[in-house]
């Protein structure tokens, strides 16, 4: 089961944006974080988070989520945001494989956002 | 500097064009930890120029809850004694990726410039019409000009540039907790604003064990009198602001937080359209972010409504005013009419009473058993980079813990004594 998100319930921290760089890199970076906020626009105050999977993009958006097959998010550039297009050249969440712990995301998130089933 | 650093710094002269760059000593770092312990070290300096100096906390940008601060040190032209800034959402975490770790801003530019600071690259730009436009359309017109619109903007709004003492340092478009006017400061140097961008990546000493401490922290603040709470709403109450939860919510959209930080308290205010839609805003400027509580509490004791507060917040954000002096300085000439305080923002000025020392109350004084305390707090905040507001709220990011985490991260000797040696030369 993968990585589930509530996005009504963000209060986009990025807590869960630094610690999946911190999985990639062993260190405190974001370029590789395959779970990101996007917050372009702040002014409107409409953000939400977007997620990389295997074969999908997770745009958990505040009126709902979107899921869309990685092909067609290739295709279709006009309908994520902005920050959600370099996402598709970033590594897939493997759910923090490597850690006896489990997803890092989840253990940051401070309000609960981030979830698994 | 190797560990938790892009060990470098900038010196921006200004009235030459040019930028040097330094490299971080290590040894400054074990005696003066970070953040407002190395800026105040910085300005002394160059202090015959003038400077501002920006810098984030040892601990800005890691997984430690609250590493949302940067800060900005320089003199208060409302206090004429140094000052620093805290400039938190995601200011803190953009400077500390920005490549560098301090950027020393001296003398004055012959002409209007802006600062761009990117990937380990300090640039000074010609403002051109950037100069004199209002803070929300510096903040598009640079992001358009350089490509990205996740540059965080610290900059000058009309206001300091007229050279109101209550021009702020702006976050973006939104409040900072600079109370001290370090906008109009910016603006005398003829700086328009300082757009930053990073990408770097921050190394660990010792990562597994750090990230086990920051992971401990994070636990226990959520166990904490705080922990399960979130807003402006929570935060007012905390404040004694008079039914403040209820007064908000007619036009109360989304919670914020400051990068990291695990309260949300920040908010935003739906002044057109319904608050309650999630769905994306029709309008392109429907409302503002309140960067700074105390501002709001201000204006709702002058008698406003929460759309009349929200307008003026809006009107102060686009100006680059603090709004927090605005209220002060309304309230000290009797001016409490909603209309009158929007006609008054033209050309109000200082002074504002009861600034005094080196840390803004924008860090509520309320969130403290008493003031000795509050400012031991604000100085720690300082020196890490950790969110002031929140670490008013949160004694479990204790000062040993701190202390054991900044050893851990950078393999430096640094102790509780070098704390107490550093907070005695900052805060007095
Ligand atoms: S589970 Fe791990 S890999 Fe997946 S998004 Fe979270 S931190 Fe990243
Ligand atoms: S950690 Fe949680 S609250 Fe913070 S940005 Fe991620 S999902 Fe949102």
């Amino acid at each position: 089961m993968g990585i589930k998100i509530d996005p009504l319930k963000c209060i986009a921290c990025m807590a869960c944006e630094l610690a999946c760089g911190y999985h990639r890199d062993d260190a405190f970076a974001l370029l590789s974080s395959c779970v990101v906020v996007y917050r372009t626009r702040e002014r409107k105050d409409y953000f939400g988070v977007v997620l990389k999977e295997e074969d999908s993009l997770v745009i958990a958006r505040p009126e709902g989520l979107e899921v869309k097959k990685i092909g067609a998010a290739e295709e279709d550039s006009g309908g994520g945001d902005a920050s959600a297009k370099p996402m598709l050249l970033r590594e897939a969440c493997d759910l923090c494989e490597d850690r006896d712990d489990g997803p890092l995301c989840i253990q940051v998130c401070p309000v609960e956002a981030v979830y698994q089933d | 500097m190797e560990y938790l650093s892009s060990d470098k710094i900038a010196v921006i002269d200004l009235a030459a064009g040019e930028v040097e760059e330094l490299e971080l000593d290590e040894e400054l770092v074990a005696q003066r930890i970070g953040g407002a312990g190395i800026t105040s070290h910085l300005y002394a300096q160059y202090q015959d120029e003038d400077p501002i100096v920006l810098g984030a906390g040892l601990l800005t940008g890691t997984l430690v809850p609250a590493s949302s601060l940067a800060v900005a040190t320089g003199k208060s032209p409302l206090t004429g004694t140094l000052v620093h800034a805290p400039l938190t959402q995601y200011a803190g975490q953009e400077l500390k990726y920005s490549g560098f770790d301090y950027i020393v801003i001296k003398g004055t530019a012959p002409e209007p410039v802006f600062l761009w600071i990117h990937d380990g690259i300090a640039d000074i730009e010609p403002a051109g019409e950037l100069w004199g436009a209002e803070v929300w359309q510096a903040v598009s017109q640079v992001r358009a000009q350089m490509g990205d619109e996740l540059i965080q903007v610290l900059g000058a709004g009309p206001a300091a540039e007229r050279g109101s003492d209550l021009g702020q340092l702006m976050i973006n478009e939104w409040a900072s907790g600079d109370r001290f006017g370090l906008g109009r400061a910016l603006a005398a140097k003829k700086v328009k604003l300082i757009a930053v961008r990073g990408m770097g990546l921050l190394e660990i000493a010792e990562e597994e064990d750090f990230l086990a401490g920051c992971l401990e922290l994070l636990k226990a603040v959520k166990a904490g009198a705080w922990g399960g709470r979130q807003g402006l709403g929570e935060l007012g109450a905390a404040l004694g602001y008079d039914d403040f939860a209820a007064w908000l919510e007619p036009k109360l959209h989304r919670h914020h937080a400051a990068f990291n930080t695990p309260f949300a308290y920040l908010g935003f205010l739906m002044l057109e359209g319904d608050p309650k839609a999630m769905n994306e805003p029709q309008a392109d400027e429907p409302g503002v972010l309140v960067g700074d509580p105390g501002a709001l509490g201000a204006l709702k004791a002058l008698g406003l409504n929460v759309e009349e507060a929200g307008d003026i917040l809006k009107a102060c954000a686009k100006a680059g005013l603090d709004a927090a002096g605005v209220a002060k300085v309304c309230q000290g000439r009797g001016i409490t009419a909603a209309a009158d305080i929007l006609a008054a923002l033209e050309d109000i000025s200082g002074p504002v009473e009861g600034l005094s020392g080196p840390f803004s109350t924008w860090a509520p004084l309320g969130l403290a058993p008493d003031e000795a305390s509050w400012r031991r707090r604000m100085a720690v905040a300082h020196v890490f980079g950790l969110d002031p507001i929140f670490m008013l709220m949160a004694p479990e990011l204790s000062e040993d813990k701190l202390v054991e985490l900044a050893a851990l991260g950078t393999e430096l000797e640094i102790t509780t004594d070098t704390l107490e040696a550093v907070v005695e030369a900052i805060a007095g």
